[in-house]
């Protein structure tokens, strides 16, 4: 860069870069106030649609997002699920941890009284391709429905003869390792808050209830 | 227009085969290894990076007189990353699950080679029309390369193409094609293939005197 | 190690324990982002230098620590930016909304102008970069030449911002300053360790008989997807470390 100042000044020099700047600007402000709508939704359905899949009965259309505290400190957000009757049908807890390869995301479904797992579903996995990546297909994921929620489940790689025993994925036992042991975490961390016996949760600040208008 | 410059129909055939931004040029590397392990990523990709070559080719050649010579790289990078932040969006909020699985391997579109150095070599020196055709030439050359990668990764790693299976059901699946480790080896070979085909016609030239 | 357990709710046990995991957590990202996720032979960014400018250990290895040295800056002054203005529920654009009398509970998001702030400060840090070699270290500037300014399209720079940006957007757990760094860092060594490795082997194969296609970019790629193999014996490794230094730390 030469260290005399160009001719004319500064600002002779920028004044392209500064118009292009304010109009760029304005053109990017208008391309989010049109599509930041569409985008929040897209991201909330990744996890409300999943919903009625994960608590059966439940509606999507009533269900509530609080964030509670869970045993370890830290804020989680997590999903109270109605029917369209109104009744309480059971929970969604997010939940996530180190996998295989990287990092899993998932959402587990619990029963109305916190005691029984209703459902799994992985929101984001980087497991081997052909092997691991298996805990997404619902074969691995309809292991985990019905099991009790209050003990850790384990994984094993025979046939499972206790109830809180899962049958491995074949040639991706830690894959499937980590998927219980990121579900036992997630159901240690919350269990208080959600109030294991009630449907009255603990310690729970309410977000506004969300107005769905699908 | 001085008229030793190319055409617009020289430019457009240019950027297909013959300037092909990948094979010839070996610009924007980072996007064709990365996305190329299925051809719904691909093909995502090379829309996305057509959108952002063509709006900043048209862009820049229409302020093409009013750019001060060193303070040209910033504006074509204030264009770019302007237009790939419209891209992004767009993408999140249209096929937001491809958004997701593209990740940041759509803003890096602001950082790839093959777009900033249309931008110097042609817009800022040809009109929008000639622009346009250049864009439309190296975008349909770029996906025609991620194509290529994207089938044989594609095919080798899962047995599908755009998601039908083609091969069938007993196929293993060669889980190394959709890794890292394939995407490099792959792109390695077709390098040597393309390379090989082209000095194998530059001899055939040599020899017959311009025989095809 | 002689400590008495720390017990749930003690003040100085649990400031402790915090401590350790804010410690494993900074060593996990940088391990991965290093050696299990290296950027180049994981994550597929930086490869234009990384095929360009290794052909001699020296030079590679001196790229990789401009670098390192630029991706650590950047992170530095994108992670300022995104924490106070940028990400959703900054502190700053919330701040002037109030006191222009706008409505507190609307959100305001500025996100939308992250990718253009980041790449003018990463332009910017390679301008201060290249400002400094050149004033206090004038043979390696030379040595340098055209490459210095090329970093800017360095696609890991701007890679690593988008990473930390990634890990800025729930608002219940935001990266802090530290965590940002430990990923700028280890995989701005990641990407010095990978390319210095394939200039190694490239200086080797300059004594090969490489196929006529295959010299220059096709043989530089088939090494490289030899190493991404072998670097993809990392896999699992931050499982093993975490646990390592869970038992080491508590």
């Amino acid at each position: 860069m030469s260290a005399a100042p160009p001719r004319g000044g500064y600002l002779k020099q920028a004044w392209l870069v500064i118009v292009l700047s304010l109009v760029y600007g304005g053109g990017l402000a208008a391309v989010q106030t049109t599509l930041s709508g569409r985008i929040a939704d897209n991201r909330r359905a990744e996890t409300y649609d999943v919903i009625p899949e994960l608590v059966p009965g439940g509606d999507k259309g009533k269900t509530e997002e609080l964030l509670v505290q869970g045993a370890d400190g830290k804020d989680v957000r997590l999903y109270q699920v109605f029917a369209a009757d109104g009744s309480h049908r059971g929970w969604v807890l997010p939940a996530g941890g180190q996998g295989f390869a990287d990092r899993i995301d998932l959402l587990v479904g619990l029963s109305a009284d916190g005691a029984t797992i209703t459902g799994l579903y992985v929101l984001a996995q980087k497991e081997t391709p052909g092997l691991g990546d298996y805990i997404t297909g619902e074969d691995f994921r309809r292991r985990f429905a019905g099991r009790p929620a209050g003990e850790p489940l384990v994984v094993v790689k025979s046939d499972p003869r206790a109830d809180n025993e899962i049958r491995a994925l074949s040639g991706a036992t830690i894959s499937s390792e980590s998927v219980a042991a990121i579900v036992n975490a997630a159901l240690a961390n919350l269990r208080e808050a959600i109030g294991a016996g009630g449907d009255s949760p603990q310690g729970v600040q309410e977000t506004a209830p969300r107005q769905q208008a699908h | 227009m001085p008229s030793d410059q190319p055409t617009a129909l020289e430019r457009f055939i240019n950027g297909i085969l013959p300037e092909n931004p990948i094979y010839r040029q070996l610009l924007g590397m980072c996007p064709v290894l990365a996305v190329t392990n299925g051809m719904k990523p691909a093909m995502t990709m090379a829309a996305a990076t057509a959108f952002v070559l063509i709006c900043a080719n048209v862009m820049v050649s229409l302020i093409r007189g009013l750019l001060k010579p060193h303070l040209r790289i910033l504006v074509f990078t204030l264009t770019i990353a302007t237009f790939v932040t419209i891209a992004d969006r767009l993408l999140a909020a249209y096929v937001y699950d491809m958004s997701k699985q593209l990740g940041p391997y759509v803003p890096l579109i602001i950082v790839n080679c093959i777009i900033i150095s249309r931008c110097e070599i042609c817009a800022s020196k040809q009109g929008a029309g000639v622009a346009i055709a250049d864009a439309f030439g190296m975008s349909l050359g770029f996906a025609l390369a991620l194509a290529s990668i994207a089938t044989v990764r594609e095919i080798l790693g899962s047995g599908t193409w755009l998601g039908l299976p083609v091969l069938p059901a007993g196929w293993p699946g060669w889980g190394i094609m959709v890794l890292p480790p394939g995407a490099f080896l792959t792109l390695g070979l077709l390098l040597g293939m393309a390379e090989w085909a082209s000095q194998r016609r530059a001899a055939v030239k040599r020899q017959g005197g311009g025989t095809r | 190690m002689g400590e008495p357990e720390a017990g749930g709710g003690e003040a100085p046990g649990r400031g402790h324990a915090l401590a350790m995991d804010t410690l494993a957590t900074l060593i996990l990202i940088f391990v991965g982002a290093a050696l299990i996720n290296n950027f180049v032979l994981h994550y597929f960014v930086g490869i234009c230098p990384f095929l360009g400018v290794s052909r001699r250990v020296d030079t590679a290895f001196g790229m990789g620590c401009a670098v390192t040295f630029v991706i650590s800056i950047a992170a530095l002054l994108n992670w300022t930016f995104t924490y106070f203005v940028l990400r959703p529920g900054a502190p700053l654009p919330a701040w002037v909304w109030a006191a222009a009398g706008g409505d507190p509970a609307t959100q305001v998001d500025l996100s939308v102008l992250s990718y253009i702030i980041y790449i003018f400060v990463i332009a910017s840090s390679v301008q201060l970069v290249e400002m400094y070699v050149r004033k206090f270290f004038p043979p390696l500037y030379r040595s340098f030449g055209v490459y210095l300014p090329l970093i800017t399209t360095n696609c890991a720079i701007l890679f690593a911002c988008l990473e930390i940006m990634k890990h800025m957007q729930d608002p219940t757990k935001v990266w802090g300053l530290h965590e940002a760094l430990a990923l700028a860092v280890g995989g701005g060594i990641g990407f010095t360790l990978a390319i210095s490795l394939m200039a190694g082997i490239r200086e080797e194969l300059d004594l090969c008989e490489v196929p006529r296609p295959l010299k220059g970019a096709g043989i530089a790629l088939i090494v490289a997807g030899i190493m991404a193999m072998a670097f993809m014996g990392f896999t699992g490794v931050d499982k093993g470390v975490h646990a390592a230094l869970s038992a080491l730390l508590r």
